[in-house]
């Protein structure tokens, strides 16, 4: 069997001073602060309630929205996917008869709560029609009481992306086909 | 008692409480902003009283407000010692305290014949009390740990009272080195020796004499307040918070206080028996009073650039971001402190320049003396403290057998080597 032998470090007589390491540390550490205290401005930190963060992309998973038919109409048909996959259980769908015509079945219900929600995104890799997405950009959410913080399906409907796609990618057996 | 003698007393008092307490807020805002400024971040800088910011300090007393109106939690499971339990911080503080009291801030004035000591508790065995009084804070962390009747207070009591144990005898042979080079325990006689010079040029400061005493003292004082990296008795990823486990608000904030007093007092004791303590180099008590008119002129030439880099440093950085709208009164804040800062320059010209042009000697040059100690002694006393604030944020804790063995292992057998080859070249040389 072949056996690495791992280098120790710190038996040698310099590093068992302590004394040239601590000096060593210092020194940068002192780097620091005098560069910092001469230039304050020059410290890269957001200035976080004035300034707003500058780094949320397309891949960035904020508040959670449904998306629109081309017609208007809710593109969820409620087949409970994202709910099953939630890891927190925090999806609530209440299942409706769709009359229309355009689809079998819709939410008559469709809420996050968002105390619950670990924003793992995973009922949006579930969901086969593009029906949720994760694409607002909205990073926090204020209420003065738990209820604030239940989104029903007109608050995740009227939320719109950040990216472009208003409406779903999707298209759903029934419609008309792109390609 | 003569009423110059009643002036000094009380004078020194409110001196050393404030210094002592004042230097609270101070520290426990310099702690943060300067461990942000370490880790490029930028640290407590919002709290404002009327647009005020003044750097964040404001902060400070915005935490202790919020710790006073905090709610008072006896903890149910303490049955017995329960008065012992509640006064435990307060002994930790009051000891750290009483510690810092015997420092001189200035040397000792004659006035009418009488010798006052610049000293709030004016005794002349300073080093005695300072190691007394000072091991009693350890007294407090026991019975706050002990009481708490709590596994981890417990431990953190231990490790606080086998560390205090063994490193009490390298920084008491440290001491007792220094004792033998100054042939006093007085710290007032301690800064007189070292107003001297060795060879001529260098300024005979204790870390020049005795550099080897100096480090065993150093570290023995950072393991005796408790600081890293020897915050082993705290050590927060292993036993929470140690012997302040239980204790919540005030009885907290006793606690929390009494370190940074006892930070401070170890560094006035640090820069008193080994920095030169309120002396600048060079220049003893005696040479300030006669030639203090030529000491004034280069005050009075310094004093415009000091001000004039402040002022500059002030308005480069008392400013926001171009890229953040609102400027939150940074302008005005500004302005007021650069009137306010002129405005002291121009008065401290001025009684400098009647010291110039009047010439020394008397009462006015012995108070102006004993104040440009006072601030050099301030001045010290703050640039030590940032070298305690800086070490806690370079180095990573020790573990608890590592800072044992650093304490029997090394720093002892020095301390004992460093005494006896003091007491070698002193004997030989015939001090």
């Amino acid at each position: 069997m072949k056996i690495k032998v791992v280098k120790r470090y710190g038996t040698a007589f310099k590093d068992r001073l302590y004394i040239p390491a601590i000096i060593e540390g210092l020194k940068i550490t002192a780097k620091h602060l005098f560069k910092n205290v001469n230039d304050i401005k020059s410290v890269d930190v957001l200035e976080y309630p004035e300034e707003q963060p500058r780094d949320i992309s397309e891949r960035y998973r904020g508040l959670h929205r449904l998306t629109h038919r081309e017609d208007g109409s809710v593109r969820c048909v409620a087949c409970f996917m994202c709910a099953t996959a939630c890891p927190s259980s925090c999806i609530f769908i209440e299942a409706v008869e769709r009359t229309d015509g355009i689809d079998e079945k819709m939410p008559e219900r469709f809420a996050i709560d968002l105390l619950e929600c670990v924003f793992c995104g995973y009922c949006v890799e579930a969901c086969p029609c593009d029906a949720i997405r994760m694409d607002t950009g909205i990073f926090s959410v204020i209420g003065s009481k738990r209820e604030d913080f239940v989104m029903e399906k007109e608050q995740l409907l009227a939320q719109t992306g950040s990216f472009g796609d208003t409406f779903s990618r999707c298209h759903n057996a029934g419609e008309k086909q792109d390609d | 008692m003569s009423t110059a003698a009643l002036i000094v007393t009380l004078g020194s008092i409110v001196l050393g409480a404030l210094l002592a307490l004042m230097m609270i807020p101070v520290l426990v805002w310099l702690e943060r902003r300067i461990a942000g400024l370490i880790q490029d971040r930028v640290g407590p800088n919002r709290t404002n009283i009327l647009g005020f910011r003044l750097g964040g300090v404001v902060q400070s007393f915005a935490d202790v407000i919020k710790l006073v109106f905090k709610e008072e939690y006896y903890p149910g499971h303490i049955k017995t010692g329960r008065w012992l339990y509640i006064i435990a911080p307060a002994i930790t503080f009051s000891a750290a305290l009483l510690a810092f009291m015997v420092i001189p801030f200035a040397d000792t004035v004659q006035f009418g014949g009488e010798s006052l000591r610049i000293q709030p508790l004016p005794v002349d065995y300073g080093v005695l009390w300072y190691l007394a009084i000072g091991a009693l804070g350890m007294i407090g962390i026991f019975f706050g740990g002990w009481l708490s009747h709590n596994k981890y207070s417990l431990l953190g009591t231990q490790r606080a009272g086998s560390m205090g144990l063994s490193y009490e005898l390298p920084l008491g042979l440290a001491v007792v080195s220094m004792m033998l080079t100054y042939n006093t325990i007085d710290f007032n006689e301690m800064v007189r020796w070292q107003s001297g010079t060795v060879l001529g040029v260098v300024p005979a400061w204790g870390i020049l004499v005795q550099p080897l005493a100096f480090i065993i003292f150093v570290v023995a004082i950072f393991a005796e307040t408790n600081r890293a990296p020897f915050n082993v008795v705290e050590g927060e990823s292993e036993i929470i918070s140690g012997h302040m486990t239980e204790f919540s608000a005030m009885k907290f904030a006793l606690y929390f206080m009494g370190e940074y007093i006892a930070m401070n007092s170890a560094s006035a004791v640090v820069i008193t028996m080994f920095l030169g303590g309120y002396q600048l180099p060079w220049l003893s008590t005696e040479m300030l009073n006669i030639h203090f008119g030529i000491v004034a002129l280069a005050l009075m030439a310094v004093l415009p650039l000091f001000l004039f880099v402040i002022i500059r440093w002030m308005r480069r950085n008392n400013s926001v971001r171009t890229t953040v709208s609102t400027d939150g009164g940074r302008d005005f804040e500004t302005k007021v402190l650069t009137y306010a800062l002129i405005g002291m320059g121009v008065v401290l010209e001025l009684i400098l320049g009647c010291f110039v042009f009047f010439g020394g000697g008397g009462t006015g040059t012995a108070i102006a003396v004993i104040l440009l100690q006072i601030a050099v002694f301030v001045f010290k006393l703050m640039c030590f403290n940032i070298f305690f604030i800086v070490v806690r944020w370079t180095l990573p804790r020790f573990r608890f057998d590592q800072v044992q063995t650093l304490g029997w292992h090394y720093l002892l057998p020095l301390s004992l080597l460093n005494i006896f080859v003091t007491a070698i070249v002193i004997v030989g040389v015939g001090l």
